[in-house]
């Protein structure tokens, strides 16, 4: 039998119910190891990771969302690679996400995400997290109890990220519905392909381009406009696919981290005994919480790159095009860097030190944003409640529990937490105004777009310049939709997209919008009369 | 392209090339002084990247902003010529500035 620490991280459904174990068994091997028959370097150690963390220069972060395991596109050759990543950057799975960037197109692109977490721009967020979470938190405790990781903290995070872009209000229910069922990234059971024209990034791309396009053409006072409108520090506008990309991005990256990072945290304050009498008694604890939580069980469990040129991990030389994984869960556990590694502790020493959020170049931009929305419901949590406990009939008795956690080789999480509330005596339990989100908002686009006028003797229909809702609206060009994408009319998600053409569609889902079926398209329209 | 001097914590002093489009932060955590932590990474988050302006055309810096101002009312180490490097952009003006990195909290 193959020893534990020789076993397949990426797809070991056993190492994902303990990551931990498996980091120990391999640290046993060494700060760096090479699992036997693999082709990645594994880092343990936390000051090798800082060290590769800290060298942009000879490490790319090109592998970020696919992973060590996964091949590369080409084959490295040389002592330095770094032109062979950029020409083949387009093949790795995300390669132009932000996470995934290297150098100046990563510095320029970073600088608009900075000004997006500022204090002032969190605190002005703040309101709306304080009231969001007030209203699911009473509603939860008057319940008697939730699942915490769907019911509350997916809808969330994903309307906090929401209210931080600006996202007008009424088109929120929808992104919601969208970003329900999205599965998180690096999937235990094969490659999750970011660029389907299912994946909700896609869907959530086509109300993005409409907003970008709109404040563009239209700049009002809102987050939208600015981020629409923002310039890189090198004083070039961005393509606006560039801005598109980023919104999606931030939303799966909101969703997958900070929901998680919630969970997580719940099952440290129900299980450590006498946690969460003493957090309600001093709720300024939260904070050391949270932070204690991020290095024991954070929600990344690893990222990686790909060593750019000939190099070294402390005195370990490294060859171009070798694939590093960062455990990151193994460093905030590393013992020469923390004191008794495994102990749960409200107040170690440089504790935000850890590594849960990265650190250098690609420090998760979010941090921020996270600790504040996690603080904040865990707070309402406390508050509202006598006792917090995980509902045994699903997950077992303290000790045994039961527990499901995402299949991800990148996110530590639960996919679900039962929990049983019992009301604080004396708390008013009634809803506090009007709730924060409208339960039926009609699925229509993000704006009624009345059909562009026709002149001449045919309808003047192209896939280039009319918009999808004046095709839906004529029956012989949507005649001609579903001869050539059978069922698409009748698509929900598509409807989001109705003040798109199908062009401007095709960039989400070029897989299913073919060049040669939209010209075919195009043919079949021009031949239509006018009605 | 202007040329910034940087004092590290050990007394270490280096001139470093900076390019428009990078901040101060940047440029000094990508020359390798480890000592700034810069832990947010640039979003005027967490006053890890202070440092002390030392020398050189001040007047050409950007202006301090209240969430700049806030954070560095945190420091133990602030000085009247303190600043987060994180949000201090490079222009060429800035050619001939010397900076101190701030002992951490």
């Amino acid at each position: 039998m193959t020893e534990l620490a020789d076993r397949d991280y990426f797809t070991d459904h056993d190492i994902l119910v303990d990551p931990y174990a498996y980091f120990e068994a391999v640290r046993g091997k060494g700060r760096v190891y090479q699992p036997k028959g693999k082709d990645y370097l594994m880092v343990m150690g936390f000051e090798e990771t800082l060290e590769i963390m800290r060298n942009s220069e000879d490490f790319s972060a090109i592998i970020g969302l696919q992973g060590a395991s996964a091949p590369l596109p080409f084959t490295p050759h040389g002592p330095d690679i770094t032109a062979q990543i950029e020409a083949h950057r387009g093949e790795f799975h995300g390669g132009d996400l932000l996470v995934n960037l290297d150098d100046n197109a990563h510095v320029q692109l970073r600088a608009l995400v900075n000004r997006l977490f500022t204090p002032s721009r969190l605190k002005a967020n703040e309101e709306f997290i304080q009231a969001f979470s007030d209203e699911l938190v009473r509603d939860a405790v008057a319940n008697g109890g939730v699942e915490l990781v769907r019911t509350i903290a997916t809808p969330f995070v994903t309307l906090v990220i929401a209210d931080l872009l600006g996202i007008p209000a009424e088109d929120r229910q929808k992104f919601m519905d969208i970003i329900q069922d999205a599965p998180p990234p690096g999937n235990l059971d094969g490659e999750l392909d970011l660029d389907a024209e299912d994946h909700p990034f896609m869907i959530m791309g086509g109300y993005f381009a409409q907003y970008v396009a709109e404040r563009r053409a239209d700049p009002k006072q809102d987050i939208l406009s600015e981020l629409a409108n923002a310039v890189y520090p090198d004083g070039t506008l961005p393509d606006e696919m560039a801005i598109v990309k980023l919104g999606m991005f931030m939303f799966g990256a909101g969703q997958d981290t900070s929901a998680k990072l919630l969970g997580n945290a719940m099952r440290y304050i129900v299980d450590q005994p006498g946690l969460q009498d003493k957090l309600r008694a001093d709720p300024k604890l939260v904070p050391a919480l949270i932070e204690e939580v991020l290095r024991l069980e954070g929600s990344t469990k690893q990222t990686a790159r790909l060593a750019r040129r000939d190099t070294k991990i402390g005195d370990i030389p490294v060859p171009a095009g070798t694939k590093i994984m960062l455990s990151i869960a193994a460093a905030n556990r590393d013992p020469a860097r923390w004191e008794d590694p495994q102990a749960f502790k409200l107040d170690r020493p440089k504790i935000r030190e850890h590594v849960a959020f990265g650190r250098s170049a690609h420090t998760c931009a979010g941090a921020p944003l996270a600790r504040v929305e996690v603080r904040i419901i865990l707070e309402k949590l406390l508050q509202y409640t006598a006792d917090i406990d995980l509902d045994a009939e699903v997950h077992g008795p303290r000790g045994a529990r039961k527990l499901d956690f995402e299949p991800s080789f990148i996110i530590r999480g639960l996919s679900e937490l039962h929990l049983k509330l019992t009301p604080a005596a004396g708390v008013d339990l009634s809803p506090g105004g009007s709730p924060m989100i409208q339960k039926s908002v009609p699925a229509s686009g993000p704006q009624a777009v009345p059909p562009a006028p026709v002149s001449g003797p045919v309808a003047g229909y192209s896939t280039a310049s009319t918009k999808l809702a004046t095709l839906l609206s004529d029956p012989g060009a949507k005649a001609v939709l579903d001869q050539h994408f059978p069922g698409i009319t009748a698509d929900k998600r598509i409807g989001m997209a109705k003040s798109m053409t199908l062009r401007a569609i095709q960039k989400f889902a070029p897989g299913q919008f073919t060049d040669e079926a939209l010209d075919a398209v195009d043919r079949d329209l021009a031949l239509l009369p006018v009605d | 392209m202007a040329s910034i001097t940087v004092i590290g914590a050990s007394g270490e002093e280096r001139v470093l090339r900076a390019n428009p489009g990078q901040t101060v932060m940047e440029v000094i955590r990508d020359a390798g002084f480890d000592e700034l932590l810069a832990l947010c990474g640039g979003c005027c988050s967490c006053a890890t990247c202070h440092v002390h302006i030392e020398a050189g055309p001040t007047d050409a810096l950007a202006a301090m902003s209240e969430d700049e101002n806030d954070l560095l009312d945190s420091s133990s180490h602030r000085g009247s010529q303190s600043r987060l490097s994180c949000q201090l952009p490079i222009t060429d003006a800035l050619d001939g500035l010397r900076v101190k990195i701030a002992p951490e909290d």
